[in-house]
């Protein structure tokens, strides 16, 4: 008997901590599933328009973000130890390089966008002959341990005898309780409040609460897609893109600058660090996600490819033109000095 | 003839814990499984589990399992939260466990078990002496205000 409930701890146990480390995992579960039923978010009313998850867009905003393992591994905070030291060969030093970029590239999975949860809004029963009984609601949670959490049952039951299903912030807090996650609280810390954040972005530490949001809240919720577009827009604001450049949120950045149409400040960034195969790439993806528009029309005329995509969005749709071609001439000065030098002996 | 001089002891073989454990498990004559609450919690703070445990036990010792929770205490948004493992609750009353009167109205208060006849008589009553109560409270008031006014213009 305590040997069979010993070992369903450890089972139980062990699965929670699979699932504290697979957030990911389960996070991209309910995103196939929500998304599976719903429609774009930002794009028009075309039904075949191009979804964040989309294997070409996914490929493009991979690549565009790059992989640096400097700053993917750098130093995080944690329990201090002192460090290990290893002697390799070369050929084990390939190896453990080459394991590194895997989990680098684990690290750098976007976390996904969906678009916002709509509202519950479901009565079960309206018994009115109990009303007056109680003076407080009843919240009755449903703790069986092998069903997805989207899919619990979460009633209340209210002092005027109403039977409801749980609202999204009743249901997460209720999940929370019962069945908490690594990081999260019950109520969200007040960083996440307006005037708080604009502290955070004036220390520049936007992947650190873009890393929290995605602890606390759920992808579909109003609160993650709030701070998520406040973030975006500072940095769009700022020209800050180095900051989310090869960390897992800056496909997420670009999506929402390509939907909003806002390209221009990265452009001139990636085409000052001559990243124009990157900067084409962003116009590819506008071009798929806007397609109606003038510059896709004349790139699809032309079949331009690279540095002419550029200077086609920046003659038609850009609206900081004047600095688009002036990186643009810079870039081209500096590439044809670089080859006249290597010439040169 | 040496083999005499040893002593012929019996040796008792130790018993396989299977047989230990059934031993050591209590057996009750007519007892049977109930759900109930078990009393948790410190001074003046009640928290109760809701459990399946076999009817003799004592209240807040060993239960079969726990199938969930109950807070008599309302929280800061003014719920009081229960929380019931369906599944294992409809394996217990399927296998003929009676919960007590308190978790049956948990229940019935969920829809999992029917409503019990005495919970609509019970609401009945107390809807009509709370009617009874605003009956008295507007002739009290009445006569108030009669008596205030006298006194005022007497």
């Amino acid at each position: 008997m305590a040997a069979f409930r010993v070992t369903r701890c450890l089972i139980r146990d062990s699965a929670r901590l699979r699932n504290v480390e697979q957030k990911s995992a389960v996070v991209f579960r309910c995103a196939r599933r929500t998304l599976s039923s719903e429609s774009a978010n930002n794009s028009p009313t075309d039904g075949r328009s191009p979804q964040f998850s989309d294997e070409e867009v996914q490929n493009i905003l991979t690549k565009i973000t790059g992989l640096d393992l400097q700053k993917a591994f750098r130093p995080v905070k944690q329990e201090l130890k002192p460090p290990t030291y290893r002697l390799m060969t070369d050929a084990q030093l390939a190896e453990a390089t080459q394991k590194a970029i895997q989990v680098a590239k684990e690290r750098l999975k976007m976390p996904p966008v969906l678009s916002e949860r709509k509202l519950i809004d479901d009565v079960l029963a309206e018994d009115k002959f109990l009303e007056g009984l109680e003076t407080v609601k009843y919240v009755f949670t449903d703790i069986t341990y092998n069903i997805p959490h989207r899919e619990r049952f979460i009633v209340i039951r209210e002092p005027d005898g109403t039977l409801r299903k749980a609202t999204w912030e009743e249901r997460d807090r209720m999940v929370q309780l019962y069945f908490p996650r690594e990081g999260r609280r019950l109520t969200p810390p007040p960083v996440f409040k307006e005037e708080n954040l604009k502290v955070v972005f004036l220390q520049d530490r936007h992947e650190d609460i873009l890393d929290l949001c995605l602890v606390q809240f759920e992808p579909d919720s109003p609160d993650y897609r709030r701070v998520h577009n406040l973030t975006y827009e500072d940095i769009d604001k700022h020209g800050k893109y180095d900051l989310p450049c090869s960390t897992r949120h800056f496909g997420g950045m670009v999506w929402y600058l390509v939907n909003g149409k806002k390209i221009d400040g990265l452009l001139i960034d990636m085409i000052q660090r001559d990243l124009i195969q990157d900067a084409a790439s962003v116009i590819h993806l506008y071009h798929m996600l806007h397609p109606q528009g003038s510059a896709a029309k004349e790139a699809g005329e032309q079949q331009a490819q690279g540095i002419d995509l550029v200077k086609i969005f920046a003659r038609t749709e850009s609206q900081k033109a004047g600095y688009v071609e002036l990186a643009l001439q810079a870039y081209q000065e500096t590439s044809t000095e670089r080859s006249a030098q290597s010439s040169s002996p | 003839m040496h083999l005499l001089h040893f002593p012929l002891v019996v040796i008792r073989v130790a018993f396989p814990s299977i047989l230990s454990a059934s031993l050591l498990l209590k057996h009750y004559h007519g007892g049977h499984v109930v759900i109930r609450l078990a009393l948790g919690g410190c001074t003046n703070r009640p928290f109760y589990r809701i459990v399946a445990a076999y009817n003799k036990r004592a209240r807040d010792s060993k239960h079969i399992e726990q199938l969930g929770s109950f807070d008599p205490l309302p929280n800061l948004y003014n719920e009081k939260l229960v929380s019931l493992n369906f599944q294992r609750i409809k394996y217990w009353i399927a296998c003929g466990a009676h919960p007590t009167k308190p978790v049956a109205k948990l229940l019935e208060a969920c829809r999992v078990l029917p409503l019990h006849p005495m919970t609509v008589t019970k609401a009945e009553r107390f809807r009509k002496t709370a009617a009874q109560k605003e009956a008295l409270g507007a002739p009290e008031e009445g006569s108030e205000e009669a008596s205030e006014s006298k006194p005022e213009t007497a």
